[in-house]
Order: C-alpha cells, then structure tokens, then sequence
C-alpha cells in the first residue's frame, strides 16, 4: 500500500481493513455498530486492534484534538468504537447479541462533542 | 468513607432492627389511586433533581424539561444576575407554550402566538396593544417554580412555598455531595429510558445487590466472591429520608480483562492530574436520585414517575473537564458505556417483577435483610402518604 492510499498514519495499516466498518463519529453511533455487527466482526477487530490501542492513543496524545489530521481523526473514531467492541468481546462473549436486545432501549441522548 | 460522615452506618443486622422485618403491601407499588397519592404528597412538594448548572453555563442560556406527572413544562433560565431561575413554559396571556426548544440561548422569550415578550427574569417586557388589556405588566410575570442549585445539581419543587430548602432537606448529605466531582462538572453522556414500572419498583432495583449474580452474571462478576456470593454492601446507612450503602471490597477479583485494565489505568492517571481523589459513594437521595460514585467516575440516575407503572429513567455520567485527548476520551466512552451495559441488564426483570405486582396476585411479600433500603423506602413514602391524608382530612378535603 503506498502513502497516498493509506487512510490512517503510518504504522498503523493492520486497522485499514476496519475503518468502513468501524470509524464512525458520534457515542450513539457506534454504540449502534456494536450492535449490527457479528461476532466474526468483532472479533477481528478486536484480535487485529487489542495490541495497537495503546501504540495509538499515546501517538494521537500528542497533539491537541482539534489539530488533529484526517488520518489521525479516523484513528481516534475507530479507537472509540473499539472500545465499544472490548466491551463485547472481553465482558458480554457469547452473551452480546442477547445484550445487544438490553442495551438498545437505553437511548443515549446527550454525550460531550465529537 | 465519604457517606459515613453524614449517613448513619449500621451493620445489616442493626438496620434490620431499625425497619423491622414484617410484610409489605405490593398495592404501593401499581394501584393508580395510591400513585395519585404520592404524587401529591411527594413528587408534588419535594425538591426534584431535573437538570445541572453545566448545561446554562452563561446568561440567557436555558432548558426546557418536561415533567409530565405534573402536565408541565418548565423552562430552566440562567439570568443576566447569574441567578438560576425556572418558570412554567407558559405565555401568561392565554397559555401558549413559548417554545418547543430544549435548550437554547436568548435574551428573553416571545410567544409565537400574540407576541408577548418576557425577560430572563421573567418579567413581562412588551405586549401589542397591552393598553387594551387593563391590567398592570408587574401581574403578567411568567409563572415561577421554586429552583435551586446544590452541588452543580438543579433541583425544582412544584410547591411555592417548600417547607425546607433544597440545603435543608439534604442536611448533612449536602456538604458530602458538594465535594463530589458533580459539583464541578462541565459536561456529561447522558442516556434515558422509559420502562414499565412503577417509580419504586424502578428504584429499588438499584437499592439490593441480591439479585447480582442472577441479573448480572458477567458484568457483576468483580463484585462477588465466595466469601460474599451476593456481593452484599458491608452497611447500610440512613439520614432522614435518604439511604446509603458501603459496597463489599472483593479482595480477591477476578483478573481485569486486558483492555478494560488498560483503560482503567489510563482513566486512573488522568483523574489522578485532575485531582479527583474521591472516595466510594453511595447516595440514595428521596424520593427518586441515586448518586453514584466510583472513581473515578460518577453517574446519577433519576426514576421520573409518568404514571402509576411508567417510568423515565434517566442517567448521567459526569466530567470535570472537557476531553482533550484522546486517552480522555477513549477512557471516558468505555467508562459510560460499561456502566449503560450493566444497567440495560435490569429492564427486563424489572419489567417482569412489575406485571407480577400489577396482577395483583401478591397483597404482601417480605423483604430480607439485605433489602432494608427498600423497606426504609417504603416506609418513607408511606409516611408521607398518611400525613397527606390526615392533612387532606383536617382541611376537610376528601382524599
């Protein structure tokens, strides 16, 4: 993959294969991509992000959120939404589509901009 | 221990002995006459929790909320004086509600309808042609409902002239609540959900740990042990009509799964930098705030009654700070949303355990003693009915 194709900063093109799927803007938003996705989603987000989440968020520390560039913006959405999917696959397991039902009429109605 | 300070902490045994051990009626719990009883004793005259100082954070900023047991909708303005103030959403002129809107900022409010103009203080500014109307502008304010401030919280009481002040109701529980991050916060993810139970019912839920390891196999998991299978708080405590509880240490946990470990250090050393070093706490505020404190985080939770058996439940995970990092804000979602996976666990057994209540089936049924908050909630909100209803019966007003 050369520079102009990838879409994260550099280092990180294991997660490219995630970002459709996974950055996305918003709490509520990816709070409801948790829960339309399958297991086989989740869990190969989580086996291929578990050991570069740190990495990442020490990169994206860094800088002040708002000077952020699209790459690393993309980064931090995806990061968000993977802790959503540590949530499933380290708590819930085998329970999350049953939880999925639980959690959906607890409407998330307020959360800090972002 | 924070609550230890204002709460009087008793072991299970002694609480026990303090609210006794004998049935309950279920009627409190579903009957629609008693509900419109403790509408009027209690959620009609007690200090409500609707709303925090970080959402009018300047002049003109406001909020509407909507409180249906009492068919309102309130308006909740920061003043050009700084002041705090809450006003019926309604245009004194002949009613119409002046805005739709829940949140907003302005200098003072128009009515869509005739165009009658009210200042933040409510004062009625200008009105066309008011020569025509024959009465004097000072008798045309928007109608006030009394609103205070204590730790960041504002509360509203539907009665003008409340018998305590929010400061007094609290008593001792206020000083402990204004030392909690809520008090300085500036932000919040909040989520709601209406469920059917009666306002009780829904409450109570979160005032027992019995029914953890059944309701929360997983996520209640780092809270039970074999020297404590329930998971049951160590004490229990109570001051006036609010409750507290001492949650168990597990000393031997389960091992924390890697990215929850990994956040929840991240989490420690940032709350570490914003000096939130605050103890466990536990505040079960009467009638229907629960105030929840655990480092470093902290949520509130209101059971808004709708009806006899419906309910809005309404939580609120509080920051001091706006996320300027990513760690921070990593830290913070999984944080909120771990505590929402927990609770979207208890809707359903809520649920169920209400339309067992509503059949009607069980005239009684006897808490044990790990669920004296439930009878100490009981019995406050009995108390209060009965002087209700004597005082309906001294006036000759028949209940």
């Amino acid at each position: 993959m050369n520079a102009a194709e990838r879409s994260l900063p550099e280092g990180f093109e294991a997660l490219e294969p995630f970002v459709e799927r996974w950055a996305a803007g918003g709490v509520a938003e990816r709070a409801r991509r948790r829960d339309e996705s399958s297991p086989q989603e989740r869990q190969a987000f989580y086996d291929a992000c578990a050991a570069l989440a740190e990495g990442a968020l020490d990169r994206l520390d860094e800088k002040p959120l708002d000077r952020l560039d699209a790459r690393e913006e993309r980064l931090r959405e995806l990061l968000l939404s993977f802790a959503h999917v540590a949530l499933a696959v380290e708590i819930q397991a085998e329970a999350e589509a049953a939880h999925a039902g639980l959690r959906r009429e607890l409407r998330i109605t307020h959360a800090p901009a972002d | 221990m924070q609550e230890q300070h204002c709460f009087e902490m008793s072991s299970v045994e002694e609480a026990a002995k303090l609210f006794g051990r004998g049935p309950v009626s279920s009627r409190p719990y579903y009957d629609p006459d008693r509900w419109e009883l403790e509408r009027q004793a209690i959620f009609m005259r007690s200090w409500l929790h609707v709303g925090h100082v970080c959402e009018i954070p300047e002049p003109g900023c406001f909020i509407r909320r909507d409180v249906e047991f009492a068919r309102a909708s309130l308006l909740i303005v920061r003043g050009k004086d700084g002041e705090v103030r809450a006003f019926h959403n309604v245009c004194t002129h002949r009613g119409t509600q002046l805005t739709d809107e829940l949140s907003g900022k302005r200098s003072r409010f128009s009515c869509r309808y005739h165009m009658w103009t009210f200042g933040l203080d409510g004062a009625l500014v200008s009105a066309p042609d008011f020569e025509r109307f024959y009465v004097a502008k000072e008798d045309c304010s928007l109608k006030p409902v009394q609103a205070q401030v204590l730790a960041g919280m504002i509360f509203i009481n539907f009665d003008p002239a409340p018998a305590q002040s929010v400061r007094e109701f609290f008593g001792p529980i206020a000083e402990a609540l204004e030392a909690t991050p809520i008090a300085r916060a500036v932000d919040f993810t909040e989520w709601s959900y209406e469920i059917e139970a009666n306002w009780k019912t829904s409450f109570d839920n979160y005032q027992e740990n019995y029914h953890l390891r059944v309701v929360h196999p997983r996520t209640g998991e780092p809270v039970l042990g074999p020297e404590n299978p329930f998971g049951y708080p160590t004490h229990y405590g109570f001051c006036g009509p609010h409750r507290s509880q001492t949650l168990w240490k597990n000393p031997s946990p389960p091992p924390i799964p890697p990215i929850q470990l990994m956040t929840a250090m991240r989490g420690a050393a940032l709350a570490q930098k914003d000096g939130l070093a605050f103890p466990k706490s536990d505040f079960k505020l009467f009638p229907n705030l629960h105030v929840v404190g655990l480092p470093p985080n902290q949520f509130s939770h209101t059971h808004m009654p709708l009806g006899p058996t419906r309910t809005r439940g309404q939580v609120r995970m509080y920051w001091t700070s706006k996320a300027d990092s990513a760690s921070r804000q990593f830290a913070r979602e999984l944080a909120s949303m771990s505590v929402r996976d927990v609770l979207a666990e208890d809707r359903v057994a809520i649920e169920s355990c209400q339309r067992g209540l509503s059949s009607g089936a069980i005239d009684k049924f006897h808490f044990q003693d790990h669920e004296v908050l439930l009878r100490h909630l009981y019995q406050e909100v009995e108390a209060r009915v009965q002087a209700y209803v004597a005082e309906q019966q001294q006036s000759g007003v028949p209940a």
